[in-house]
């Protein structure tokens, strides 16, 4: 018997004319993890609230065909019944939680559906020590981080025990260790307990390898369905679609027959078909010919030069102890580090929202102590956390001309070059609230370009994205640099710093611990290097990129097929 | 931002939220009822004792601060514009709009007295603040309206986030430009615009975001039943019966009139009538004070009430 069984379902939203949902058709059985994967906009939230009955019941619109939950039709199904089978937890801990503490959170469900103290009691008492939320039990949600927001909301529904869970990017908006924290609860959950799983999430390399099965959609249909993982890798790489984490994809790309996984599975693989045919003095020469492709920045005029700065609030500890820090014209660096290392407030000290206790930022040369933050915006982009903060007006295009005239820069020919190098043009017209996360985030990146600043700040950009999204911000920094922009981001995407930054600075507690090139700092390092240079790490040092692992990939690959023959 | 109440290990601390909620409505029903200065200067004693028992003295000072000048200008105030009183302290010039400065005792006192309850009031609202967390006293009530108050737990809930979207969404709009707090208040108002408007986009989204996530745990599928983790102890009984016994004693003091003081036209003689409701009062309700200090005394205390 299933647990979820979907005959025909199509589901339109109100006031929309395409289909969010086409014709799906699926089964679901018991203790199954199922990993739904697409891009934005592919139906994937579509289909978990149709799951939960949210859409049409909660959203409106138009909805046709099937579904069955244990064999009973989801429309007979009483709510209260419903939500003690089936629970949610959504993208946002911020915007489910509606209490004031922990325990009144978890509790709210249970209320909902007139369940006896007593057993409410019980049931905080379970989900509280099983998730490790004991401590926080009389935390006010306001105080707790991220992490431990998403952790109450996963509690306040298997408060409710359900049988299955269903999760819509339950980690996007989390740093990588609260979100891994998140994914291995759910996994155990899965594997202990035998709770039926429907994730859907961005960052696969995280829980690839714990999925039983795999969804992949795209225009509101599934058009993958495999426990396969190789059969999915290959259909991947043969269609040039970014659906498996970007280790699986280099060795699919490679042309290997039996796609790894994890970094542990591809060593294994590696070692098995090369025999270590590199020396160490080969080793070495070929990091040294990678490390010579980078050229040097000119240290000639630096366009940002932070000397011996300090920043503190008042009467707080010390945020930022004192950094030095140069950025030339038309690099790109990315600012790694610890939550709460002072990464963001490092930015905003650059930006002028925020002035050194001690010390000095000076942008071409000019001390920011006296500049007003409109005065260094026309030099300086910042691209905040959160893209909604900046979208207020009915289309993109004003939002684009609000900064140009509070700016008072009268040139408007810079409006329609944007639009086409953010490949927005198609939306000019349309509310950017309406527009899906990626594209928000580079309408609100147009409103920064629009003064046409000299550098860009980006506050972690890439949360919340899919590879193929990442692909784009990466590919459109990266023509802004050769343009000429020195790009400073910080991000905990260590991934997306291998692939697109050239130089790298850790922060840690305040202070800047090492400044380098990313083929020094990200080699050498156990958490901060991505899974491609773990990947070499025993066979060549300096690789980060995917094109280079590809490359050597490959050549392994040849001399492997040379050796046989 | 954070709450302002935080959990601190003191006997009141340890109280049931209603026990609590029944022992500052106390005070604040007799400081509204008593005019005479004696009362009233009790009544303050006490709320100062339960300040400090509770460990609230540094938060209690700033609420002092802020205050002591507006008990001053009622004063003022009070002494200036009332002219009836017998006691004539001072007598000055002829002022536009006042007319001959005529300053009296009574009134003077007048305006102490209202001044002192003023005070009270104000430091029971601090009492009450610090000790009280916000859900516990929501679902006293919840029995009797579950939806409304809902609503206002929703509202303290989202209060701290939308001051932190404002933070965050002024930080932004700075860097696109806007001038906040420059120009003439019209120019004020226009620069405003861009702030509220996200801030309001942004709440409905989060509103919506809120109300699926109810919906999905079932929220408005019939009745609802409470949770209520506040367990009640003997010590909530020795002290709600102890407020009563404070409150009882009070009303009849009231209702004997001897609550009451006349100021004008020449102010009456302050003694007290009944030294016997007086004790009453004051030893009811300056138990949970000593019931601390005996609980610090005496570890033992403790698991006994």
């Amino acid at each position: 018997m299933a647990d979820i069984k979907i005959q025909n379902l199509t589901y339109t939203y109100p006031e929309k004319k395409e289909k969010s949902l086409n014709n799906i058709n699926l089964e679901i059985f018991p203790g199954e993890f199922v990993l739904v994967v697409g891009g934005s906009g592919s139906g994937k939230s579509s289909l978990i609230r149709s799951i939960a009955g949210l859409a049409p019941n909660f959203y409106g619109g138009k909805s046709t065909g099937n579904i069955n939950i244990k064999n009973k039709n989801l429309k007979k199904i009483d709510r209260r019944d419903l939500v003690q089978t089936l629970g949610i937890v959504f993208q946002n801990p911020e915007s489910q939680l509606v209490m004031t503490d922990t325990e009144q959170e978890i509790a709210f469900g249970l209320e909902n559906i007139e369940m006896p103290e007593k057993i409410i009691k019980r049931r905080i008492m379970e989900v509280t020590s099983a998730l490790s939320l004991s401590n926080f039990k009389n935390s006010f949600i306001t105080q707790l981080s991220g992490g431990q927001k998403q952790k109450v909301a996963l509690a306040s529904v298997l408060a409710m025990q359900p049988d299955i869970l269903l999760l819509d990017e339950p980690t996007s908006q989390l740093d990588p260790i609260a979100g891994e924290e998140i994914l291995t609860m759910v996994r155990r959950l899965n594997e202990e307990n035998g709770t039926t799983v429907v994730l859907v999430e961005q960052k696969l390399e995280r829980c690839f390898h714990f999925a039983d099965r795999i969804l992949i959609m795209e225009n509101g249909e599934i058009i993958k369905d495999s426990k396969d993982i190789s059969e999915i890798g290959k259909w991947s790489a043969e269609k040039n679609k970014s659906y498996i984490p970007p280790l699986s994809q280099l060795f699919a790309k490679a042309g290997y027959d039996h796609i790894p996984l994890t970094v542990k599975e591809g060593r294994n693989l590696i070692n098995r078909e090369k025999n270590n045919v590199y020396n160490k003095e080969e080793k070495r020469k070929t990091c040294e010919s990678r490390k010579r492709k980078l050229k040097p920045a000119s240290k000639e005029n630096p366009i940002l030069s932070i000397k011996n700065m300090w920043f503190n609030y008042k009467t707080k500890e010390e945020i930022l102890k004192n950094i030095n820090l140069e950025i030339e014209k038309g690099s790109f660096t990315v600012i790694m580090g610890e939550n709460g290392g002072g990464k963001t407030t490092l930015l905003k000290t650059i930006s002028g929202l925020l002035k050194p206790t001690k010390g000095k930022v000076e942008i071409q040369g000019k001390n920011t102590k006296k500049l007003q933050v409109e005065e260094i915006a026309k030099e300086i982009g910042y691209l905040s956390q959160n893209p909604k903060d900046y979208l207020f007006l009915p289309t993109v295009r004003e939002e684009i001309q609000f900064t140009l005239d509070n700016l008072q820069i009268e040139n408007r020919e810079n409006i329609d070059k944007i639009l086409e190098q953010l490949e927005i043009k198609k939306f000019a017209d349309l509310n950017p609230r309406d527009l899906s996360t990626g594209e928000r985030q580079r309408v609100a990146l147009s409103t920064v370009l629009a003064s046409n600043p000299k550098m860009l700040l980006l506050d972690e950009p890439t949360r919340g994205l899919d590879y193929d999204l990442k692909e784009k911000l990466g590919k459109i920094l990266k023509e802004l640099q050769k343009q000429g922009t020195a790009i400073l981001m910080v991000a905990h995407d260590v991934e997306f710093a291998a692939e697109y930054a050239d130089e790298v600075v850790l922060l840690y507690e305040g202070s800047i611990i090492e400044k380098g090139n990313k083929q020094d700092l990200l080699t050498k390092s156990t958490f901060y290097s991505p899974q491609i240079s773990r990947l070499f790490s025993d066979y060549e040092d300096g690789i980060v990129t995917v094109q280079q692992g590809l490359e050597a990939l490959s050549k392994y690959n040849q001399e492997v097929k040379h050796e046989i023959i | 931002m954070k709450y302002l109440y935080s959990e601190k290990n003191n006997f009141i601390y340890k109280l049931n939220t209603s026990t609590v909620v029944f022992f500052i409505f106390t005070l604040f029903l007799l400081s509204l009822i008593f005019t005479h200065p004696i009362y009233l200067g009790t009544l303050f004693i006490i709320t100062t004792l339960m300040i400090i028992t509770s460990g609230n003295w540094l938060e209690w000072k700033g609420y002092l601060r802020l205050s002591i000048p507006i008990v001053i200008m009622i004063i003022l105030v009070n002494s200036i514009f009332v002219k009836t009183g017998s006691n004539v302290i001072y007598q000055g010039p002829t002022l536009p709009f006042i007319g001959r400065l005529r300053i009296t005792l009574e009134a003077l006192a007048y305006g102490g007295a209202m001044g002192l309850r003023l005070i009270i009031i104000i430091s029971l609202f601090c009492l009450y603040t610090y000790t009280v967390q916000p859900d516990k006293f929501m679902k006293l009530f919840s029995r009797f309206s579950s939806k409304i108050i809902f609503i206002v737990i929703l509202s303290i809930r989202l209060f701290p986030l939308l001051i932190e979207d404002y933070k965050r969404i002024i930080e932004v709009q700075k860097t696109r430009g806007v001038k906040i707090n420059k120009g003439k208040w019209i120019d004020k108002i226009k620069n405003a615009l861009p702030i509220i408007s996200v801030l309001l986009l942004s709440s409905l989204e989060r509103s919506f975001e809120q109300a699926e996530s109810m919906y999905a745990r079932g929220y408005g599928s019939g009745k609802r039943s409470i949770y209520q983790k506040d367990i009640k102890r003997r010590r909530d009984y020795i002290i709600t019966i102890s407020t009563i016994i404070g409150l009882a004693s009070g009303l009849c003091i009231f209702t004997a009139g001897q609550g009451s003081y006349s100021y004008y036209p020449k102010l009456s003689n302050p003694s007290l009538l009944d030294y016997r409701l007086y004790s009453i009062l004051v030893i009811t309700m300056i138990l949970p004070a000593i019931l601390n200090w005996g609980w610090k005394k005496w570890p033992i205390l403790k698991s006994k009430i």
